[in-house]
């Protein structure tokens, strides 16, 4: 059986930086930075890094009540970047129903906020009787990918990756694998995640995050810095629509690259921190799968959250691979660590550059650190032809997932 | 309870959790057919009632038989009514 070429035909992004994709790229062009100080989080007890990247969503209100009431904020991004990923890809409305459009959207847990507003009646007062009927659907792990599912009568495919911070990619990568197979001819997927002061703590417990700069929020995440203390929670969707090849061309659809390699892997060695071997692996993977050599690569979007540990291994892992012959940057500096979401913005705005040929250098990154040494730091826009691009998500569980990106001429 | 104070009520709540405007919320509107509610929109219009009056009516079994709003205002009154012969007795 011959597998199916899969290529990248939509794409959405509910962002820190914006509403839209087009928002997204005119920030990242433009060098923004969406981090800035949370009000009220300081009254968590303990909780160290007070700095976030909201989302920029449209109104809520344009989705009808019906469908809204069982969307947390995580899945009214989902809904709002997939149906831009929709409109971009100019697929017919009428194969939604068809059985062959999926849908697989990844992100760490359900809606956050409404996971704390349950447990804050339940655990505090007992109390089951303030409970709404649809609390439930807004806490499932699949609460993205059933809302985004439903609210565009998709029927085929539905599922959700969980993976925390790989969950996006990992989305992505199952889809590709499901095309390629035959099983579904097109799926929109990607990633979501919306923040919480519950979420950054996660981090925080771990001294994983930024707590040095909550007077001067846009000097961080500092990712590959030599003043880097730690990562940013972020927030969003980003959705893409992939289908096979030959469907594509079938309705003269406009492509913007075409994926051709995915890997996904674990470290089976610690449950926090990130194993260069492993990194390692799942890049090499990825580049087999792709049937092409590291020095075929263009440029790496870097997962680099700006944690010390995470950053060293995957510095350490592309020096082994690539030594310092291929660009990399990592877009946390902006937008933070979108989590979940993280995989199909990146891999958003890794599309942008490959269409403009101009590399978005990592924000923040003022010294690159000596742990960080040996690799090809993009500290400033860098102009170049832009063919083959590798995506990176690396996530807790020491789970790992890499993409390779090819630009098609039409 | 005053009847008109219930009404105000119980319209806030219509207005405010299911988004429908004022002008539309007649005493004979069916909540299914006018309003447009379904069955889960039932269950968390028992929340809200329960928490806007202060009663318990999850597991009453005159909730199903409401079908307009004029019943849902007529079965609240009702229930001011059982609860102040509950403190009579008392």
């Amino acid at each position: 059986m011959s597998l199916k070429r899969v290529v990248i035909t939509g794409i959405g992004a509910v962002s820190p930086l914006g509403s839209d994709s087009l928002e997204m790229s005119q920030g990242l062009e433009a060098s923004l930075s969406a981090v800035q100080y949370m009000e009220g989080w300081d009254t968590y007890k303990g909780l160290r890094c007070l700095v976030a990247a909201p989302a920029k969503a449209k109104d809520e209100h344009l989705i009808p009540r019906q469908s809204r009431r069982s969307m947390g904020s995580m899945s009214i991004y989902s809904v709002q970047a997939a149906q831009e990923a929709l409109n971009d890809s100019a697929l017919p409305t009428e194969i939604l129903k068809t059985g062959r459009v999926g849908c697989i959207i990844g992100s760490t847990m359900g809606g956050a906020k409404s996971i704390n507003d349950v447990y804050e009646n339940m655990a505090s007062q007992r109390d089951l009787t303030q409970l709404t009927s649809m609390k439930f659907f807004q806490c499932m792990s699949h609460t993205a990918a059933l809302n985004v599912s439903q609210y565009l009568g998709i029927n085929g495919v539905v599922m959700a990756t969980s993976a925390a911070c790989a969950s996006g990619l990992q989305a992505i990568g199952t889809a590709y694998d499901l095309i390629r197979l035959g099983s579904q001819d097109v799926i929109l997927c990607g990633g979501a995640e919306e923040l919480h002061p519950t979420v950054t703590a996660s981090f925080d417990i771990l001294f994983a995050t930024s707590t040095k700069y909550n007077d001067r929020p846009q000097l961080t995440p500092r990712p590959f810095d030599a003043n880097r203390d730690g990562l940013v929670c972020g927030e969003g969707a980003g959705i893409i629509v992939i289908e096979s090849y030959e469907h594509a061309m079938a309705r003269s659809a406009k492509i913007h690259a075409e994926i051709i390699g995915y890997q996904t892997c674990a470290s089976g060695l610690h449950i926090s921190q990130s194993s260069k071997e492993a990194l390692a692996s799942s890049m090499r993977g990825a580049l087999a799968a792709a049937q092409i050599n590291s020095k075929d690569i263009d440029y790496i979007n870097a997962h680099a959250t700006a944690t010390l540990q995470g950053d060293k291994e995957e510095a350490d892992a592309i020096r082994e691979i690539f030594g310092d012959k291929v660009p990399v940057s990592s877009l946390k500096g902006y937008m933070g660590h979108t989590l979940g979401a993280s995989g199909g913005l990146e891999l958003i705005a890794s599309l942008f550059m490959m269409r403009s040929g101009r590399i978005y250098p990592t924000k923040n990154l003022e010294n690159v650190a000596d742990d960080c040494q040996g690799i090809w730091h993009v500290q400033k826009p860098l102009k170049r032809p832009l063919n083959f691009i590798l995506k990176n998500a690396f996530a807790l569980g020491g789970i790992n997932a890499s993409i390779v990106l090819k630009r098609l001429s039409q | 309870m005053i009847k008109e104070e219930v009404i105000k009520r119980i319209n806030k709540v219509f207005e405010k959790d299911f988004e429908i405007d004022l002008k539309r919320l007649k005493p004979d509107a069916q909540i299914f057919n006018d309003l447009g509610l379904d069955s889960l929109d039932i269950v968390d219009l028992v929340v809200a009632l329960q928490k806007e009056f202060s009663v318990t009516i999850r597991d009453d079994a005159r909730v199903r038989n409401i079908r307009t709003l004029n019943d849902i205002y007529d079965f609240i009154l009702l229930l001011g009514e059982e609860r102040k012969k509950e403190n009579i007795k008392e």
